[in-house]
Protein backbone atom coordinates (compact mmCIF):
# COMPACT_ATOMS: atom_id res chain seq x y z
CA UNK A 1 0.00 0.00 0.00
CA UNK A 2 1.22 3.28 -1.21
CA UNK A 3 0.59 6.89 0.90
CA UNK A 4 -1.60 7.17 -1.70
CA UNK A 5 -3.23 4.38 -1.31
CA UNK A 6 -3.61 5.69 2.60
CA UNK A 7 -4.98 7.96 1.62
CA UNK A 8 -7.83 6.43 -0.44
CA UNK A 9 -8.55 4.56 2.35
CA UNK A 10 -8.93 7.90 4.94
CA UNK A 11 -10.95 9.34 2.43
CA UNK A 12 -13.10 6.41 2.81
CA UNK A 13 -13.36 6.11 6.03
CA UNK A 14 -14.17 9.47 6.60
CA UNK A 15 -16.83 8.64 4.15
CA UNK A 16 -18.28 6.26 6.23
CA UNK A 17 -16.45 3.01 5.43
CA UNK A 18 -15.10 1.99 8.56
CA UNK A 19 -14.18 -1.58 7.14
CA UNK A 20 -11.34 0.63 5.22
CA UNK A 21 -9.42 0.94 8.12
CA UNK A 22 -8.47 -2.24 7.97
CA UNK A 23 -6.00 -1.69 5.07
CA UNK A 24 -4.37 0.78 7.42
CA UNK A 25 -3.96 -1.18 10.46
CA UNK A 26 -2.77 -4.48 8.21
CA UNK A 27 -0.11 -2.08 6.75
CA UNK A 28 1.05 -0.28 10.30
CA UNK A 29 0.46 -2.52 12.61
CA UNK A 30 4.02 -4.47 12.45
CA UNK A 31 5.74 -0.58 12.82
CA UNK A 32 3.40 0.58 15.24
CA UNK A 33 3.95 -2.62 17.38
CA UNK A 34 7.56 -2.75 17.07
CA UNK A 35 7.97 1.08 18.42
CA UNK A 36 5.85 0.39 21.00
CA UNK A 37 7.86 -2.53 21.97
CA UNK A 38 10.99 -0.45 22.07
CA UNK A 39 9.32 1.50 24.76
CA UNK A 40 7.96 -0.37 27.04
CA UNK A 41 10.27 -4.21 25.96
CA UNK A 42 6.60 -5.84 26.75
CA UNK A 43 5.33 -7.43 23.89
CA UNK A 44 1.41 -7.55 25.46
CA UNK A 45 1.49 -3.71 26.54
CA UNK A 46 3.24 -2.84 23.29
CA UNK A 47 0.26 -4.67 21.22
CA UNK A 48 -2.27 -2.73 23.96
CA UNK A 49 -0.31 0.88 23.11
CA UNK A 50 -0.75 0.34 19.45
CA UNK A 51 -4.14 -0.87 19.20
CA UNK A 52 -4.68 2.83 21.50
CA UNK A 53 -2.69 4.15 18.69
CA UNK A 54 -4.72 3.42 15.89
CA UNK A 55 -8.37 4.06 17.74
CA UNK A 56 -7.28 7.51 18.51
CA UNK A 57 -5.94 7.72 14.95
CA UNK A 58 -9.25 6.74 13.95
CA UNK A 59 -11.60 9.14 16.36
CA UNK A 60 -9.11 11.87 14.83
CA UNK A 61 -8.53 10.87 11.29
CA UNK A 62 -10.58 14.36 10.20
CA UNK A 63 -7.86 16.00 11.97
CA UNK A 64 -4.87 15.05 9.61
CA UNK A 65 -4.04 17.74 7.28
CA UNK A 66 -2.84 16.29 4.08
CA UNK A 67 0.66 18.80 3.90
CA UNK A 68 2.60 15.55 5.44
CA UNK A 69 1.88 11.57 4.91
CA UNK A 70 -0.20 10.08 6.85
CA UNK A 71 2.67 7.33 8.20
CA UNK A 72 4.29 10.81 9.69
CA UNK A 73 0.88 11.76 10.89
CA UNK A 74 0.38 8.37 12.41
CA UNK A 75 4.32 7.79 13.85
CA UNK A 76 3.85 11.49 15.30
CA UNK A 77 0.62 10.39 17.19
CA UNK A 78 2.01 7.36 18.12
CA UNK A 79 5.04 8.53 19.84
CA UNK A 80 3.64 11.07 21.81
CA UNK A 81 1.33 8.61 22.95
CA UNK A 82 3.87 5.89 23.72
CA UNK A 83 5.96 8.54 25.59
CA UNK A 84 3.35 9.75 27.73
CA UNK A 85 2.29 6.49 28.46
CA UNK A 86 5.92 5.23 29.53
CA UNK A 87 6.38 8.72 31.68
CA UNK A 88 3.10 7.73 33.42
CA UNK A 89 4.34 4.37 34.06
CA UNK A 90 7.54 3.37 33.84
CA UNK A 91 9.10 0.31 32.69
CA UNK A 92 9.27 -2.23 35.04
CA UNK A 93 12.13 -2.40 37.65
CA UNK A 94 13.15 -5.76 36.90
CA UNK A 95 16.76 -6.50 34.79
CA UNK A 96 15.73 -6.26 31.00
CA UNK A 97 17.86 -10.07 31.25
CA UNK A 98 15.02 -11.06 32.69
CA UNK A 99 12.05 -9.63 30.21
CA UNK A 100 11.24 -12.18 27.54
CA UNK A 101 13.25 -11.33 24.25
CA UNK A 102 11.97 -11.61 20.41
CA UNK A 103 14.81 -15.10 19.49
CA UNK A 104 18.04 -13.51 18.01
CA UNK A 105 18.76 -14.17 14.68
CA UNK A 106 23.05 -14.50 15.22
CA UNK A 107 23.65 -18.12 15.81
CA UNK A 108 23.91 -19.35 19.53
CA UNK A 109 27.90 -20.36 19.30
CA UNK A 110 30.33 -17.90 20.14
CA UNK A 111 28.06 -15.52 20.31
CA UNK A 112 26.48 -15.48 23.78
CA UNK A 113 28.91 -11.88 24.80
CA UNK A 114 28.03 -9.97 21.98
CA UNK A 115 24.53 -10.99 23.19
CA UNK A 116 25.31 -10.24 26.98
CA UNK A 117 27.01 -6.68 25.30
CA UNK A 118 23.55 -6.15 23.43
CA UNK A 119 21.51 -6.02 26.30
CA UNK A 120 23.95 -3.92 28.54
CA UNK A 121 23.29 -1.33 25.68
CA UNK A 122 20.34 -1.72 25.67
CA UNK A 123 19.68 -1.77 29.55
CA UNK A 124 21.68 1.71 29.64
CA UNK A 125 19.44 3.03 26.67
CA UNK A 126 16.56 2.74 29.18
CA UNK A 127 18.43 4.12 32.50
CA UNK A 128 18.93 7.51 30.36
CA UNK A 129 16.38 10.57 31.01
CA UNK A 130 13.31 10.52 28.94
CA UNK A 131 14.07 13.50 26.63
CA UNK A 132 17.68 11.86 25.45
CA UNK A 133 16.21 7.91 25.55
CA UNK A 134 12.97 8.88 23.26
CA UNK A 135 15.37 10.16 20.75
CA UNK A 136 17.32 7.57 20.76
CA UNK A 137 14.72 5.12 20.57
CA UNK A 138 13.14 7.15 17.32
CA UNK A 139 16.26 8.05 15.39
CA UNK A 140 17.32 4.36 15.43
CA UNK A 141 13.93 3.13 14.61
CA UNK A 142 13.91 5.24 11.87
CA UNK A 143 16.91 4.05 10.31
CA UNK A 144 19.25 6.62 11.71
CA UNK A 145 17.05 9.73 9.67
CA UNK A 146 17.07 12.63 12.16
CA UNK A 147 14.43 14.07 9.68
CA UNK A 148 11.88 11.45 10.65
CA UNK A 149 12.85 11.13 14.13
CA UNK A 150 12.34 15.05 14.59
CA UNK A 151 8.98 14.70 12.67
CA UNK A 152 7.76 11.74 14.92
CA UNK A 153 8.82 13.72 17.99
CA UNK A 154 7.26 17.03 17.05
CA UNK A 155 10.76 19.11 17.61
CA UNK A 156 13.51 20.81 15.41
CA UNK A 157 15.81 18.81 13.89
CA UNK A 158 18.39 20.48 15.46
CA UNK A 159 17.38 19.70 19.28
CA UNK A 160 17.17 16.25 18.23
CA UNK A 161 20.75 16.44 16.91
CA UNK A 162 21.66 18.27 20.00
CA UNK A 163 19.77 15.62 22.10
CA UNK A 164 21.19 12.74 20.43
CA UNK A 165 24.97 13.84 20.82
CA UNK A 166 24.18 14.18 24.54
CA UNK A 167 22.53 11.11 24.97
CA UNK A 168 24.87 9.17 22.62
CA UNK A 169 27.65 10.80 25.24
CA UNK A 170 25.68 9.72 28.28
CA UNK A 171 25.34 6.38 26.96
CA UNK A 172 29.14 5.71 26.23
CA UNK A 173 29.66 7.34 30.06
CA UNK A 174 27.54 5.02 31.95
CA UNK A 175 28.57 1.69 29.71
CA UNK A 176 32.22 3.10 30.20
CA UNK A 177 31.23 3.19 34.08
CA UNK A 178 29.44 -0.59 34.09
CA UNK A 179 32.66 -1.41 32.31
CA UNK A 180 35.11 -0.15 35.18
CA UNK A 181 33.01 -1.82 38.33
CA UNK A 182 32.91 -5.38 36.49
CA UNK A 183 36.65 -4.91 36.28
CA UNK A 184 36.94 -3.61 39.80
CA UNK A 185 34.71 -6.25 40.75
CA UNK A 186 36.87 -8.61 39.22
CA UNK A 187 40.20 -7.38 40.87
CA UNK A 188 38.32 -7.53 44.08
CA UNK A 189 37.50 -11.54 43.68
CA UNK B 1 32.89 0.57 23.01
CA UNK B 2 32.79 2.90 19.57
CA UNK B 3 30.52 5.24 18.26
CA UNK B 4 29.87 2.80 15.16
CA UNK B 5 29.33 -0.81 18.06
CA UNK B 6 26.67 1.50 19.18
CA UNK B 7 24.97 2.63 15.99
CA UNK B 8 25.08 -1.41 14.87
CA UNK B 9 23.39 -2.38 18.23
CA UNK B 10 21.30 -0.40 18.36
CA UNK B 11 19.98 -0.47 14.92
CA UNK B 12 19.52 -4.25 15.08
CA UNK B 13 16.30 -4.34 17.31
CA UNK B 14 14.70 -7.54 16.65
CA UNK B 15 11.75 -7.64 15.15
CA UNK B 16 8.18 -8.53 16.95
CA UNK B 17 5.21 -9.47 15.22
CA UNK B 18 1.88 -8.65 16.21
CA UNK B 19 -0.27 -11.09 17.14
CA UNK B 20 -2.59 -13.11 14.56
CA UNK B 21 -5.63 -11.08 16.57
CA UNK B 22 -4.34 -8.03 16.18
CA UNK B 23 -6.12 -6.87 13.72
CA UNK B 24 -9.81 -8.06 14.58
CA UNK B 25 -8.81 -6.54 18.01
CA UNK B 26 -8.48 -3.03 16.67
CA UNK B 27 -11.27 -3.20 14.07
CA UNK B 28 -13.59 -4.38 17.24
CA UNK B 29 -12.45 -1.55 19.12
CA UNK B 30 -13.00 1.55 16.01
CA UNK B 31 -16.48 -0.65 15.29
CA UNK B 32 -17.68 -0.04 18.91
CA UNK B 33 -16.15 3.46 18.39
CA UNK B 34 -17.90 4.13 15.18
CA UNK B 35 -21.17 3.21 16.90
CA UNK B 36 -20.81 5.95 19.72
CA UNK B 37 -22.40 9.45 18.90
CA UNK B 38 -20.20 12.44 18.63
CA UNK B 39 -20.12 14.20 21.62
CA UNK B 40 -22.34 17.02 21.79
CA UNK B 41 -20.58 20.64 21.32
CA UNK B 42 -21.07 23.20 24.15
CA UNK B 43 -23.29 25.70 22.52
CA UNK B 44 -21.12 28.70 22.95
CA UNK B 45 -23.71 30.76 20.91
CA UNK B 46 -26.44 30.60 23.22
CA UNK B 47 -24.17 30.74 26.35
CA UNK B 48 -22.21 33.80 24.93
CA UNK B 49 -24.36 36.43 25.98
CA UNK B 50 -25.01 34.80 29.55
CA UNK B 51 -21.44 34.88 30.01
CA UNK B 52 -21.07 38.33 28.77
CA UNK B 53 -23.36 40.08 31.26
CA UNK B 54 -22.18 38.02 33.89
CA UNK B 55 -18.80 39.09 33.37
CA UNK B 56 -20.11 42.90 32.98
CA UNK B 57 -22.05 42.91 36.12
CA UNK B 58 -18.66 41.43 38.07
CA UNK B 59 -16.33 43.79 36.54
CA UNK B 60 -19.13 46.53 37.63
CA UNK B 61 -18.92 45.25 41.17
CA UNK B 62 -15.17 45.10 41.49
CA UNK B 63 -14.95 48.82 40.47
CA UNK B 64 -17.70 49.83 42.74
CA UNK B 65 -16.21 47.75 45.59
CA UNK B 66 -12.77 49.09 44.78
CA UNK B 67 -13.82 52.80 44.99
CA UNK B 68 -15.90 51.67 48.07
CA UNK B 69 -12.67 50.74 49.70
CA UNK B 70 -10.77 53.62 48.63
CA UNK B 71 -13.45 55.47 50.48
CA UNK B 72 -14.46 57.72 47.78
CA UNK B 73 -18.13 58.53 47.67
CA UNK B 74 -20.07 57.34 44.66
CA UNK B 75 -21.67 59.34 42.53
CA UNK B 76 -25.43 60.16 43.73
CA UNK B 77 -26.51 58.98 40.18
CA UNK B 78 -24.83 55.80 40.71
CA UNK B 79 -26.69 54.40 43.71
CA UNK B 80 -29.57 53.99 42.54
CA UNK B 81 -28.00 51.91 40.05
CA UNK B 82 -25.86 49.96 41.97
CA UNK B 83 -28.78 48.91 44.40
CA UNK B 84 -30.91 47.98 41.55
CA UNK B 85 -27.94 45.59 40.17
CA UNK B 86 -27.72 44.25 43.47
CA UNK B 87 -31.26 43.86 43.83
CA UNK B 88 -31.26 41.73 40.56
CA UNK B 89 -28.55 40.10 41.26
CA UNK B 90 -30.51 38.92 44.55
CA UNK B 91 -33.79 38.26 42.62
CA UNK B 92 -32.25 36.24 40.16
CA UNK B 93 -29.70 33.82 42.24
CA UNK B 94 -27.17 35.58 39.92
CA UNK B 95 -23.78 33.72 42.83
CA UNK B 96 -25.74 30.30 41.82
CA UNK B 97 -25.82 30.99 38.14
CA UNK B 98 -22.28 32.25 38.17
CA UNK B 99 -21.30 29.07 40.06
CA UNK B 100 -22.88 26.85 37.90
CA UNK B 101 -21.43 28.38 34.74
CA UNK B 102 -17.92 28.36 36.41
CA UNK B 103 -18.52 24.26 37.27
CA UNK B 104 -19.98 23.90 33.78
CA UNK B 105 -16.81 25.42 32.13
CA UNK B 106 -14.58 23.09 34.55
CA UNK B 107 -15.85 19.86 33.72
CA UNK B 108 -16.51 20.68 29.89
CA UNK B 109 -12.29 21.35 29.91
CA UNK B 110 -12.34 18.34 32.11
CA UNK B 111 -13.90 15.72 30.28
CA UNK B 112 -12.54 17.09 26.37
CA UNK B 113 -8.76 16.66 28.35
CA UNK B 114 -10.02 12.96 29.55
CA UNK B 115 -11.64 12.11 26.22
CA UNK B 116 -9.07 13.70 23.86
CA UNK B 117 -5.88 13.59 25.66
CA UNK B 118 -3.12 15.71 23.82
CA UNK B 119 -4.38 14.93 20.03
Amino acid sequence: MSAAEDQAAVEKVLAGDTSAFEGLVRRWQGPLVNLAYRFCRERSRAEEMAQEVFLRAYRSLAGWRRESAFSTWLFALATNLYCSELRRIPLRTVALDDLAEPPDPRPPDGGLEDQSRDRAVRRAVYALPPKYREVLLLFYFHEMDVPSAARSLGLPEGTVKARLSRGRELLRSKLANAHMGRLVRKEIL
Amino acid sequence: MTQDDLDRILSNEPQILASSGFVDAVMDSVRRQATVPPPIPFPWKRALPGISAVAFTLAVLVIFLIRGSANQSLPPNLVPTLTSLLETWKTFSATWVVLALLLSFASLKLSMRLAGGKT
